[in-house]
Order: structure tokens, then sequence, then C-alpha cells
């Protein structure tokens, strides 16, 4: 058994520089997610508040999650590189590339919710829509915000846990989804398929999430789960 | 050592100040003035008493040139030569080699490469080296007791009871095999762990590692102690006096074959030394014993320089 | 524990479960059932067949227990790599499989070492014969204070070799690809060659007598880092026709050369007594992506040793 479960800081002083190294990459990414959730919760507030100004404050925000992943993907490799990782350690610095990504990516989903508020000047549905993307919206980012404390505390289990708790979110997609095409005849088309995107995207960011979960799992056991979500849909807008 | 003002000067400044060091460190020129003396008074004797026998000799070589050399003892000072001690001293060191580098090598050979480490193998070689501080007097009678009556038992007694060359030199051998057995297993120890260790580990028998590489490896140090333990010999004295060395004149006819030399009276180049030091001839004492030290010098010196160069060239093949 | 003896190379990866020692030891009385059922199996099965199979290696040093119960196959054609903090008894097991603690007085050995199924140790097997066929390359490069020639030639040579020397001669420093580098001088002192090419000798040399297994205890710890990485790629080449076994405290060397890998360890009982165990043995991409034992993983990354 590994003896990473649940404690990345090894006791012994002999390597602490590569664990400080190691901590502050945790740490980052740790804030990063942070970032994102929160990210995330402001632009369902500009959703269903109906609130435009808020998304200058997404796009700024998420410009700041950005930064943070050129950075740390940079102190990724250097370590790769300079620290002869193997076993955990090598475990660990792989699916942080991995994790950096599903980050970014998530960072990049929430900001297109708002493009969508904005190309639609204000959300384009009924209240009972805009009920439903809140709704969304909490589920998918506590989600994510549970995967992002899996990662803090290097949980075992995170990746089969996550998975399940993802079966919740994708029902309420599917209900989001029936809601608009009810609705679609009243919005018009174009607004459905706009609205049908930020579904879309709330369920690739709680996707995102178990990805997450899944890698922490890896980086745990050594083991990946027998069958990955497909993480890459083709991705527009 | 002036302190720093670090207000008034620059970082270089104080650096430089600190490192700068004592001009004169008076003990230190004190001490090293004193070993010198040393050296040099160890060589003042040495030359001074080199110079003494050197300038005492010269007349005779003058004189008398290589005849001194080639001839015969003689009870006249004009006519007595070193030869008869050169040929005994010969005599008596080759049955020295003969008889302690076989037995002497093979015996370090033996404790180094062979012999357990245990107490009774270190005990073994620590008496060894006792018995190389043993006083040589003591081997003289030893010598008597058993090397004399055992030559003459087998037959080589000759016509002196067995007090010959041969008993010279096999007591001679026995007192400088335990330093042959002690430079052979320096020698021995010389050699690189590794190199056995490496000859074992393509397949070789101990034996085949001693024979093919550790004794070739030792061979500059045991020839060098060889040798060495060869001038050891024929400059010792004492013991020959007690073992019937001939300490004044004879001859041996001139019809004598080589068994008759070797069996018969003999002398060797020191104890003509001595001898001639207590003849009634002031000259024996003045101008021909002199003589007969600087060559007994000069051989020991051909000695040790051979034993220099055999070592340098065995050396340097590798 | 394993049982040895099985020719067809059985791997399991023993964890030394400290039975016999005292029960304060690094809590590597791990899973045992569960690692083997992890271990790689499919590819165990189909692995090479074992050239060595250790049992119960038990080494004395007088009263000194210097490691104890080491059970591991050695399979053929591969190049094996024993890591393990400094006196753990890498370098002492190493010795078990030539004979060459033999020279050490006070040594004694128990268990079994199985040399295509005959027991290096028992009364009726010749040393001289087992290092002939087991060569062996230290740490330090030690060529005899001869030529090249000459010490290339002199295994063979003791052996009763009567072929032709000049040939056996060039295809060994061939083999140990330094022909090119000294075929103009091979009556030249070996000690005129730097680190690396008295290694590459020293290699030369041991395959000199046509051995099937090379040992080598630390080959490349006293070369510089380029001519390290010359003898790791001879290594290579050497693997296609005889089986290595490495010592090495380099774990980048074991990670990047070896087959598989055993990883030693210090056990302290409860008088003090250090006495080397075998932890993990398993392929060396696993013990380097995913260690079995804690205490593997805490070595390879550096944690302590």
């Amino acid at each position: 058994m590994s003896s990473t479960s649940g404690d990345l800081s090894h006791h012994d002083e002999i390597r602490h520089h590569f664990d400080v190294l190691m901590a502050g990459l945790l740490q980052g990414m740790v804030r990063m997610g942070a970032l994102v959730t929160e990210n995330t919760r402001r632009a369902g507030e500009a959703m269903t508040e109906n609130r435009l100004d808020l998304v200058k404050t997404v796009r700024k925000a998420d410009a700041e999650v950005n930064s943070m992943y050129a950075t740390l993907e940079r102190q990724t490799f250097e370590t790769l590189a300079r620290q002869q990782p193997v076993a955990s350690d090598l475990r660990f610095l792989v699916a942080t590339t991995r994790i950096l990504y599903e980050l970014e990516r998530s960072g990049d989903l929430a900001v297109n919710c708002v493009n969508v508020l904005e190309r639609e000047n204000g959300f384009p549905g009924s209240a009972a829509l805009r009920s439903l993307v809140g709704k969304l919206v909490t589920e998918a980012s506590a989600l994510f915000a549970r995967a992002i404390d899996a990662l803090a505390d290097m949980d075992e289990d995170a990746g089969p846990r996550l998975d399940a708790e993802d079966d919740a979110v994708d029902d309420t997609v599917s209900a989001f989804y029936t809601a608009i095409g009810r609705e679609s005849t009243e919005i018009g088309l174009e607004s459905a398929i706009e609205l049908s995107r930020i579904g879309r995207y709330l369920e690739r960011i709680a996707d995102h999430g178990v990805n997450i979960g899944e890698h922490v799992t890896y980086i745990v056991t050594g083991e990946f789960p027998a069958d990955l979500h497909p993480v890459l849909d083709d991705e527009d807008g | 050592m002036t302190t720093t003002r670090v207000a008034d000067l620059s970082t270089t400044e104080v650096v430089r100040q600190s490192l700068a060091g004592r001009r004169v460190n008076v003990g230190a020129i004190a001490f090293q003035l004193g070993l010198l003396v040393t050296l040099l008074t160890s060589l003042l004797i040495l030359v001074v008493l080199l110079g003494d026998i050197i300038v005492a000799a010269l007349p005779t070589f003058r004189d008398r040139g290589l005849d001194f050399v080639t001839s015969p003892l003689s009870l006249s000072a004009d006519s007595a030569g070193v030869l008869s001690g050169i040929t005994g001293s010969l005599a008596i060191t080759v049955v020295v080699a003969l008889v302690a580098f076989p037995v002497g090598i093979g015996a370090a050979v033996y404790l180094e490469e062979y012999a357990p480490d245990n107490r009774l193998t270190r005990i073994i070689a620590t008496n060894i080296r006792n018995l190389a501080g043993v006083p040589s007097i003591v081997y003289g009678l030893l010598g008597l007791a058993v090397f004399v009556r055992l030559v003459d038992l087998i037959g080589l007694g000759g016509d002196r009871g067995g007090r010959n060359v041969l008993a010279a030199g096999l007591t001679l051998a026995v007192l400088v095999l335990p330093i042959v057995i002690i430079t052979s297993l320096e020698a021995l120890r010389a050699v690189p762990n590794t190199i056995r260790e490496a000859g074992v580990g393509v397949g070789a028998t101990k034996w085949e590692v001693i024979r093919h590489h550790v004794l070739p490896s030792a061979a500059p140090g045991i020839l060098t102690g060889a040798v060495l333990t060869l001038s050891r010999a024929f400059g010792e004295t004492a013991p020959l006096f007690v073992i019937g060395v001939a300490t004044g004149f004879f001859a041996s006819a001139d019809s004598a074959g080589i068994i008759d030399r070797l069996t018969g009276a003999y002398t060797a180049l020191p104890v003509v030394v001595f001898s001639w030091t207590r003849q009634t001839d002031p000259l024996f004492l003045e101008t021909l014993a002199p003589a007969a030290i600087v060559v007994l010098l000069v051989v020991l010196l051909t000695a040790n320089a051979g034993a220099i160069i055999l070592r340098n060239r065995f050396e340097r093949q590798w | 524990m394993v049982s040895g003896s099985d020719v067809t190379g059985e791997m399991e990866t023993p964890m030394e479960t400290t039975d016999t020692a005292g029960p304060d030891t690094a809590g590597s009385a791990a899973a045992s059932p569960a690692a083997a059922a992890d271990a790689p199996a499919t590819s165990a099965q189909t692995a090479a067949p074992a050239v060595f199979d250790v049992s119960g290696l038990t080494v004395f040093y007088g009263d000194f227990r210097a490691v104890a119960d080491i059970t591991l196959p050695v399979l053929e054609n591969e190049i094996t790599a024993f890591i393990g903090p400094s006196g753990c008894g890498k370098s002492t097991v190493l010795r078990c499989f030539n004979r060459m603690n033999d020279l050490i007085q006070s040594a004694r050995v128990q268990g079994s070492v199985k040399y295509h199924g005959v027991d290096l140790y028992d009364e009726d097997v010749d040393p001289v014969e087992v290092r002939r066929r087991i060569g062996m390359v230290f740490q330090k490069p030690n060529p005899f204070p001869k030529s090249i020639y000459d010490n290339i030639a002199f295994g063979p040579k003791i052996a009763g070799f009567k072929g032709n020397m000049d040939d056996l001669v060039h295809e060994s420093l061939q083999r140990a690809a330094l022909w090119d580098e000294v075929k103009d001088k091979l009556k030249e002192s070996a000690f005129a060659l730097s680190g690396g090419q008295q290694q590459r000798l020293c290699i030369a040399r041991a395959i000199a007598t046509s051995p099937d297994v090379v040992l080598m205890d630390e080959p490349a710890s006293a070369l510089d880092p380029i001519a390290t990485l010359r003898i790791e790629e001879l290594m290579f080449e050497l693997k296609a026709d005889y089986t290595i076994i490495i010592v090495t405290h380099n774990m980048q060397q074991a990670a990047r050369v070896s087959d598989r890998t055993a990883f030693f360890n210090v056990d302290i009982d409860e008088t003090g007594q250090r006495t080397g165990r075998l932890v993990e043995f398993n392929e060396t991409g696993t013990i380097f992506t995913n260690p079995s034992e804690k205490a593997t993983e805490d070595y390879i990354t550096g944690r302590f040793g």
C-alpha cells in the first residue's frame, strides 16, 4: 500500500526542498480550484439574476486562473526534469499536469456561460428555466468543490465516489433539456440552442470535477479506474 | 596584526587587511633551523668518519692499487691483501642466499596467503619479528652448537671439524631469515587485495593467483629486501668469531680444490679488518685496515645500488 | 515464503515478514497476499527461465548475521538490479552467486543458491569452476598489472583454453566495446587506460572465460557520468548473451538499466543487530511507478536511505 494516502508532506527532511515544491504545486491547484468554483457560482448568479455587469468580473477572474495555469504547468515540468521523481512523486506530478488542464478548461467553461448571456443580452428563458439553471450551477459547482477538497486531502476514493455523485448532475441536466424543449417555441430556436449550450457547459464542469477525482485516486493507488469518462467532446463556443 | 577600523575602510580594504599574514614567525623558523642543524650534524659525523678512513687508506691504494684486492693474507704489510676476505665473504653470502631466500620467501608466502588469521598465526608472526632483534652473537652460539656439528656430521667438516664457510653460511642464513620473512611479508601485503580478488574472480586457484599476480607484483619489494639482507650478511662479524672464523693468518694450499676451500679454514672481510687492527706491525692498523674498510664499504654500496637498480627495472615494467 | 528451485522462474514478491526477528521492524510486514494478487502475474508466467534460484539464503560473518532468508529467482538474459541502503547486504548476496564469500574466513552460508538447478554450495561443487562460469566485475576497476592482452588471456589460459588466443582476446574486447580503442596497443600496460576503459577491460576479462552470467558490483560508481552511461549501454548489448546481476546504489541507474529490481533493507532487531532482508522484488517498471511496500517507496523517492 502506498504511503501517500492523505499526506503528501513526508515526515523526513531528506528531500525537504522537493517536498516544499510539491506542496506548493498542490496548494496552487487547490487555489485554482477554489477560484474556478467561485467563478462558476458567479456565472450562475449572473445567469439567474440576469446581471450582465458580472460578465466582465467572470472574465477577469478567469484570466487569473489562466495565468496560474501557465505558471504551475511550467513549475511542474521543471520539477519533473530536475528532481528525477519516481513512484508516488512521479504519479503526483504527471497527474498534476492533467489536473491543471481540467481546472483550466473548467474556468473557460464558466466564461462560456456568461458569453452566452452576453450574446443573448440577458437570460433568454423563463423563470422556471432560470431556477433550473440555478439548481444545475449549485450541483455542478458543489461537486467540483468536493473534487477540490478530495484533491487537498488526497482522498483515495475520490474517483469512484464523485463518479457516482455525477449521476445526480446528469439527471438535472436532462431535466433542463426537457424544460428547454417545452419552451422552445416561446423562446425561439436560436435561444434554445444557446440555453442548451449552457447545460452542456455546466455538465462538463461536473465531468471535469469527476476527472480530477479520478486523477487523485490514481495518485494514491497507482491504478487507473476501470472505465474512464470520455474527457473530450468536441468543444464549441 | 593590526585591528581593522571598519568604519574607516572599504570592504576590499577590510578583506585585504584580514588576509595579510604575519611577516615573521620566529618559532617556525627556529624549528626549521634546528632540524637543519641535526641533519648537518649527522652528515658531518658521517663525512668525518669516512674522510678519516679514506685519507688513511689512500696510501695503500696509491702504492699497491689493485694488487691489494687480489693478494691473499700475509704476515707482511707490503704484500697482505683482502682477497681471502672477499672470497670468504662471498662464499658465505652465497650460502646465505641459497638457504635463506627460498625458506624465507616461502614462509612469508605461507603466512600472508595461506595461514588463517587466528591467534596462533599472529603469535608466530610476532615472534618472527622478535627474532629479527636478537643480538647476532646469539646466533653465533646457535651456529656453534648446531651447524658446526651438523656440517661435521654429514662429512663436510673438512679438517676444521665443521668450522667452515658452510657452517658460517648456515648460521648467518638463520640470522637473516627473520628479516627476509618480514620484508617479503611487507612486500606481499603491499599488493592490493583487489588484484587477488580479480584473479580469483576469473577462476584462478589460490596458487595460480600467487604465482601469476601476487609474486610478480611483490617482486620489487622482495628483491630489494633480499639484496639488503645480503648486504647485512656480508657485514656480520660477531657470530663468525664464535663459530671459528680464522682471525689470524692462514693460507690455503695452491692446489686446494673447491671442496677443500669450502670445508677448510676461511675468513671474512670484516674479520680481516679486525685481525689487522691487532697486528703488531702498526702499518696494518694505520693503512691496511682502513683500506680494507674502504673495500668493504665499496662492496656494500655497490650491492645497495644494485638493489635500487633492480627494483626500478622491475617497477618500470608496469 | 517462496520455495525455490522451480526452474521456470516463479515470480513472487516475497514480503519478508519479521517472524524471526523482533516485532518492531519498520512495518514492512505488509499485504503479502494483496501484493501477490497485484503482481503482474501474466508477465511472470511467460518470463524467461531462471538461471538462479535462491532459497532461504542466510549469511553469517562469525556471529554477525549479515543477511537473512533471501529468496528470489534470477531470470535468463535479464538484468537484475539489487538496490538498498548501505549495510543492507546486497553485495554480500551478490558474492554468494560466485562463491566469492569463500574468501572471507569467517563467512558461513546457509540456504541454497541453485544455478541451473545445481546448488552452488554443494560439497562436490568446485568454486574455481563456478567462477569460470559466473564472472564478476568489481567496484573499482582492477586490471592485473600486465598488458591489456595478458589481462584478457589469463583466465582462459589457466582454464586450459587451447584455441586461438588472439581471436578470443579480439572477441572479448569487441563485446566489451573496447576493441577499437585498444587494438593498436594490446601489449601496453592496462594502467595506461582511463578509468572507464579499464572497467570495460575488466568486463572483457570477465567474459573471456565464456561465462553465462556476469555479476557487477557497483561497476560504474568510480566512473564519471559519460563513462557510466557507456557501461550501461554496454550492459544492454551484453544482455542478449549473458545474464547480468548488478548491485548499485544509484537508483536512477537501476531504473534505467534493469529488467527486474530487488530492494533490500536493513532490519534492526531488539538487540540492535542489523540484518539485511529482501523487501520487494518485481519488474523494474512496477517498482519505480507503483511499489507495493512503503519501505521501497520511501527509499526510491529518497525519503530515507
